[in-house]
């Protein structure tokens, strides 16, 4: 399977699979919350969705002017860096996107993300350590892998990750106060509620499995990037070089936290704090090896 | 509900069907009309950027007359081709006596230190490579539209659309097709 068609299209595939499965964990914590605490567990059904749609949405269609805050990007012209608006140029040319804009973090740990809610609107960045610490190839590689996320549409994939996440998260967190503060009311009116403690065991466990299967989104849509970035260059080695830099480095990003962490390049989280069923990214050494398949690949 | 009224709705749906059909045919093979002149403003944007190649080379490898002479031919060429073949043909011809120039003026030192080639060699880097991702552009909108052409349902409705199979880009050097990234 080391050819990027086969590997798009089964990227493709799993992440809708990962969807399906947070829908039907949606539905399920509904359940619990409408059968087993009334009236009131019904009620905080749709109060959930609301503020989950409404943070969630909020932040992704605006995402590119509130991820330059948060990161501290500055947005370029053409002027300020030439060779760099050349290979964005380039990759625009191989996948038929828009131009998109482009930012610099002022960071010496070497990294780059993609946001914006549409082709229309998005927004491409590096560190000024990744400028600094790579040839030319390298820098299209990387500079394709963020405009594979932008053809792609990942801030949209995983805002529908996020929210979904998002509706399990507060459906468990508002049922355990109300097991905790008030559950004893649902018992006195009788009726066949399991006991409590059996309740208790998926309300812990669906928003842990919710943040699992938002971290494998996550990760696909990374072997995605790196396999659409392939369909953009031709050039595998280019993307593997640029991934070894990142490998060796050691710097973390200092305006880093977890909320961003998904967008990069490379997570800019410490890989140890992390388990890999929580990891954002997969093994970097795992991505290096399928882009080396493809390099023997005749295909490509 | 009478027979009449379902063979309206049948008709319609069928209509409101063919409809699709034949835009997305339509459609496709107006993204070959652009990514081709994609190929073609890449193309000229390289021309253009030939006679101050050829003018810093010589000032410092007068003497390398074929390699210069060869790039002068092919760009003169390439502007007169005008069938796609020929404009393929003359594309690969100024790529590979471009590269023939370029490794020639590995040998100068001086050359290769001027402030006006260290200039040129970054605009012919991303030149070089923006030609190449066009063509390739091109080939994958050509693809999509041939397929497109060949498989059910799209296929019943080429006849309507008035729209065919179309040319790949080739480009004669092999290379030239699979590696797209050119190191000066």
């Amino acid at each position: 399977m080391a050819n990027f068609r086969a590997l798009q299209s089964a990227n493709r595939r799993k992440t809708f699979f990962l969807l399906f499965f947070m829908g039907v964990l949606v539905w399920f914590i509904a359940y619990i919350a409408i059968a087993n605490f009334g009236g009131s567990g019904a009620s905080v059904v749709p109060l959930a969705v609301l503020i989950s749609l409404v943070s969630v949405w909020g932040s992704y269609y605006a995402s590119d002017k509130l991820v330059l805050r948060m990161t501290r990007a500055q947005v370029i012209q053409e002027s300020d860096n030439p060779k760099l608006f050349n290979l964005v140029n380039e990759v625009c040319i191989a996948s038929g996107l828009p131009m998109p804009k482009v930012a610099i973090v002022n960071d010496p740990a070497p990294n780059a993300f993609a946001t914006g809610r549409d082709p229309n609107h998005a927004l491409i960045a590096f560190t000024t350590g990744l400028l600094e610490s790579m040839d030319r190839d390298e820098l299209q590689g990387v500079v394709a892998h963020e405009m594979a996320h932008v053809a792609n549409r990942d801030t949209l994939v995983s805002a529908v990750a996020a929210t979904t996440a998002g509706i399990v998260a507060l459906i468990s967190d508002i049922l355990m106060r109300m097991l905790w503060f008030g559950g004893g009311r649902n018992r006195d009116h009788g009726g066949n509620q399991m006991p409590i403690f059996l309740a208790i065991i998926p309300l812990i466990l669906a928003p842990i499995a919710a943040t699992m299967l938002k971290a494998a989104v996550s990760r696909k849509r990374e072997s995605l990037a790196d396999a659409t970035a392939v369909a953009f260059t031709r050039n595998p080695a280019g993307l593997r070089a640029a991934l070894e830099v990142l490998a060796r480095d050691n710097t973390v990003v200092q305006a880093r936290s977890s909320a961003v962490a998904h967008m990069y390049i490379e997570s800019p989280l410490d890989a140890s704090a992390a388990s890999r069923l929580f990891a954002t990214h997969p093994p970097i050494q795992e991505r290096i090896e399928n882009l080396r398949k493809m390099e023997s690949n005749p295909l490509v | 509900m009478d027979a009449s009224l379902l063979i309206i709705i049948a008709v319609a749906l069928f209509v409101v069907y063919a409809i699709i059909q034949y835009n997305r045919l339509v459609r496709l093979n107006v993204q070959v009309d652009e990514a081709f002149s994609q190929i073609e403003v890449q193309l000229k944007r390289r021309a253009d950027l030939i006679p101050n190649l050829v003018e810093t080379v010589k000032g410092y490898a007068s003497h390398e007359r074929e390699a210069l002479e060869k790039v002068v031919q092919a760009r003169s060429a390439s502007t007169t081709a005008s069938t796609l073949p020929a404009i393929a043909a003359a594309d690969g011809a100024l790529t590979n006596a471009l590269r023939g120039l370029l490794a020639v003026a590995e040998a100068y030192p001086d050359l290769k230190a001027s402030s006006n080639f260290l200039q040129l060699q970054e605009e012919l880097a991303t030149t070089e490579n923006k030609v190449s991702f066009s063509r390739q552009f091109y080939n994958e909108t050509v693809r999509s539209l041939n397929t497109a052409v060949k498989t059910i349902p799209t296929s019943f409705f080429v006849g309507l659309a008035k729209v065919g199979a179309r040319e790949f880009y080739e480009v004669d050097d092999p290379s030239a097709r699979n590696v797209p990234n050119v190191k000066f």
